[in-house]
């Protein structure tokens, strides 16, 4: 299939955004903590990733593979697609995924439309890498649940995954999102995430990082219209020598706007985790709340836990605070349980799963909620 | 020469004016070789500091500003006169420092204060210090208190054991451009269990214009010992920029203490660029009370370094940034050490346009367990021309230790002004009332002058903030 002309300009900026861009090395502020240099960005292989999803609902929603998109919904994709994420921007594996843009799905639900079943997207990367784009339009009034799931990768060899979701939540518009990836080892995870929030719009975000042996997260918000809000939670269990840089950023661009964001973290092994968030409240956002916690339960002495809460405010009426926090299990709370006759190794799985449980009950699709608490139950028991 | 900027900050910058003073010593602008050897010279320096000098300089020319860093990249190194020197040695009486210099320090009200309230007073005017004194009955204690340049003649030893050994040149760009033409700062030993309980103080003062004043202050604490050091600034305003790049290494030893305050004022024409680090043995506590009320640009993180077992640091920290400034200050705490614990209390407003950044390291090396730090920061922004940022950073290797950081930023809310006002209360004096309810945890904390001067000086900046 020939894609149209104004999509292989995008790829193309892409391209050359890609070439421009040197790979991040330990030098760049962000990637201290990260050691990329296994990976060769000069032959990366054919992209080799399937994507399942759920069946539309009718009612004028489309919800369909990207392919199937850029073929029948041309005007619709075109009028959307780059516009959140540009294929320009300063990130080299979001330029790497955008050049290769071709696999993802597209979610559009048309005014006033509310659905009550949640669409889910399953990702599986078959091969050595995958660039899936997901785009999903929430128009004024509409309201809608989206489940995606990234998984598989090859074992043995190393692979690479590069994806963007790019949101649109408009006037009054309601997207309930949740994400997680539980990818194989060997698996390098770049995935940029951004969502538009215009007037009285809102979004709620349930990240769910639990895989690969690297991943990079970029989550951000974008409050466009007064009365929007954001609810941001996240939650990582990091073990083995596995490597979480987490980017947040609650971008308040008008006023009377509020985000909120949770993220938290289990490191265990030689765990690395760089969590680093930011709050930006440009001139004149007057009567924006933007809240902000990172909190980090450590396990062992080999792990290495950044955070960095980074506030820049250019408003006066405004309402901000940031917490974080690493730490280890209470020996009060295990003192407190273990008194009451559970043995030690059964009182710290509760702490664990206690402590994971703030953002675990922002999930409001049971099965999903399911899946992430076993996920979480077998790397707590892990035998 | 050019006339005093006054309208930079009508009515409020009281400091503000310059005084016609004859430099004895005077070299060309420009950071070069020539004016250290000069220098050296003059100062009849010994040779390993001479070397220490020149290798600085090429460190200086070498190093890049780090990327993080932001705004520092219009300073004209080459338009700075890096020494100055209007008087010939440090005086010992009050009567013997130069009658021009003496009447600069009676407006600026240094002198009068010292038989009251000081342990000992050092002056500082451009490079060199121009008084430096302390009581009898410390001195028979053994306690020195001497500018920096007199320290590494009478105590050449105890100098070289400790000069550089926590801010080497290789440390950072301005580290590097003070150790090359490091001129003037104190030199202060506490001998071993010697409580020194009333403070030593410095007050260092610009008088030249497009100058660089770059003091280096060298405090070591010995065992059990405690002393309080209190610095003040302030500079002539002009239209042109001059730089303040100082170096201030204190070593707290066994279960010493050691207190350093700090009442910037500088005049919005200085970039005032200091590295200030303390190392703090086993059971020491070292505690920095950082008040930055001036200046153009402020770049200054004072440090803790936990290098024995249970030691404790701790900063407190103030910034106001009014029209034309950006205070870029913070604290950083690095444990190296079993058991140590750190707390730090930032809190800063912003009015009039100005900017204050927080800007923040917390460091867990590995080989340091158990170790506990809290961070507070809160920001008070007064209009919508101002800004605040935070940028905390925590690294922690390992499990066992804890460490927490809590930030907020707001403005003077409507609920408090009402209650206020609703009383009777002026909302200008409301304003002002909340602001000085907000600084009180860290004003609190000083001595009492310097907290009737912070008032003063906020209420000052509040000025007219409330439209």
């Amino acid at each position: 299939m020939n894609a149209p002309a104004w999509l292989e300009k995008q790829r193309d900026v892409a391209r050359q955004t890609f070439d421009r861009l040197p790979l991040p090395t330990r030098r760049d502020v962000d990637w201290q903590r990260f050691d990329i240099r296994k990976l060769k960005l000069d032959k990366v292989a054919e992209p080799a990733l399937t994507e399942k999803l759920s069946a539309s609902p009718g009612n004028g929603v489309i919800f369909c593979d990207m392919a199937t998109a850029i073929a029948k919904h041309s005007d619709i994709v075109k009028e959307y697609l780059g516009k959140g994420i540009s294929p320009d921007e300063p990130n080299k594996f979001n330029a790497l995924h955008v050049s290769r843009l071709n696999t993802g799905a597209f979610l559009y639900v048309p005014r006033d439309v509310k659905l009550t079943v949640p669409l889910e997207i399953l990702y599986t990367l078959t091969g050595a890498s995958g660039f899936p784009h997901t785009l999903v339009v929430i128009e004024p009034g509409a309201e809608a649940t989206l489940v995606q799931k990234f998984t598989g990768g090859p074992t043995g060899d190393m692979s690479i995954h590069a994806s963007g979701t790019e949101v649109f939540v408009k006037e009054g518009g309601h997207l309930h999102y949740i994400s997680y990836q539980n990818f194989n080892p060997n698996v390098y995870d770049f995935t940029l995430k951004r969502a538009h929030v215009a007037r009285d719009a809102e979004i709620d975000w349930v990240i769910g990082m639990f895989g690969a042996s690297f991943q990079r997260y970029d989550i951000e918000c974008v409050m466009e219209g007064e009365g929007g809000n954001s609810f941001m939670y996240g939650v990582g269990f990091a073990e083995h020598n596995q490597q979480f840089g987490q980017f947040t950023k609650q971008h308040h661009k008008v006023g009377n706007t509020t985000s909120d964001l949770l993220f938290k973290n289990v490191l265990r092994d030689s765990a690395v985790t760089n969590y680093s968030g930011t709050i930006k409240v440009e001139k004149n956002a007057n009567g924006t709340n933007a809240y902000q916690s990172n909190k980090n339960l450590v396990l062992s002495d080999k792990v290495k836990c950044d955070t960095k809460p980074i506030l820049e405010i250019e408003s006066n009426q405004l309402r901000c605070t940031h917490g974080a926090t690493v730490g280890r299990l209470e020996e009060q709370h295990l003192y407190y349980l273990r008194a009451r006759g559970l043995p030690e190794e059964q009182a710290r799985e509760v702490l664990l799963e206690a402590f994971l449980d703030p953002v675990l009950a922002r999930i409001q699709v049971e099965d999903v909620y399911k899946e992430f608490s076993s996920l979480i139950h077998q790397k707590v028991i892990r035998k | 020469m050019s006339a005093p900027n006054t309208d930079i900050l009508p009515g409020a910058y009281k400091e503000g004016f310059h005084d016609d003073i004859k430099p004895l010593h005077v070299v060309p602008k420009g950071a070069t070789h020539e004016v250290i050897d000069y220098m050296c010279d003059v100062k009849k320096e010994p040779d390993w500091m001479r070397q220490f000098r020149h290798r600085s300089l090429d460190l200086f020319f070498k190093q890049d500003l780090p990327a993080w860093l932001p705004g520092l990249r219009d300073i004209d190194y080459n338009a700075i006169t890096y020494y100055a020197s209007p008087v010939e040695k440090s005086a010992r009486k009050w009567e013997d420092v130069p009658e021009d210099i003496r009447k600069t320090y009676d407006k600026l009200g240094i002198a009068k204060e010292e038989q009251k309230l000081l342990g000992g007073l050092g002056a500082q005017i451009d490079s060199e210090m121009a008084y430096h004194n302390i009581q009898e009955s410390l001195a028979k204690k053994g306690v020195v208190f001497l500018s920096c340049d007199d320290g590494i003649k009478e105590f050449p030893e105890l100098f070289k054991e400790h000069f550089s050994k926590s801010i080497p040149p290789e440390d950072n760009k301005f580290a590097a451009l003070n150790s090359a033409f490091w001129s003037g700062g104190s030199f202060v030993y506490i001998p071993k269990g010697v409580k020194c309980d009333v403070p030593l103080s410095v007050y260092f003062r610009i008088n030249a214009e497009q100058f660089g004043q770059f003091e280096r202050t060298l405090i070591i604490v010995d065992d059990d010992a405690f002393c309080h050091y209190v610095e003040g600034c302030s500079a002539p305003v002009y239209t042109t920029h001059s730089v303040h790049a100082a170096v201030v290494e204190i070593f707290v030893k066994n279960r010493a203490r050691c207190r350093y305050t700090t009442i910037q004022n500088w005049s919005t024409d200085v970039y005032n660029l200091v590295t200030k680090r303390s190392m703090i043995d086993s059971k020491g506590v070292m505690e920095w009370v950082d008040g930055n009320l001036g200046s153009k640009r402020t770049v200054k993180y004072p440090s803790c370094y936990m290098i024995g077992e249970g030691a404790h640091g701790e900063v407190l920290s103030l910034a106001s940034a009014d029209k034309g400034m950006w205070q870029d200050a913070g604290a950083k705490m690095v444990f190296l050490a079993d058991n140590c614990t750190g707390r730090i209390n930032s809190k800063s407003i912003s009015g009039h346009g100005g900017r204050s950044s927080y800007r923040g390291l917390v460091q867990v090396n590995p080989q340091a367990k158990n170790c506990r730090v809290q961070v507070n920061c809160d920001a008070l922004i007064l209009d919508d021309k101002s800004r605040s940022d935070t940028y905390p950073v925590m690294e922690i290797d390992g499990d066992l230790s804890t460490v927490e950081h809590e930030a907020s930023v707001s403005n003077v809310s409507e609920e408090q002004l009402f209650y206020l006002t609703s009383r009777g209360i002026k909302k200008e004096d409301a304003v002002s009332m909340i602001v000085n309810g907000f600084i009180e945890p860290i004003v609190k904390e000083l001595p009492m002058e310097f907290a009737v001067e912070i008032n003063r000086l906020i209420n000052l900046q509040m000025e007219g903030s409330v439209g």
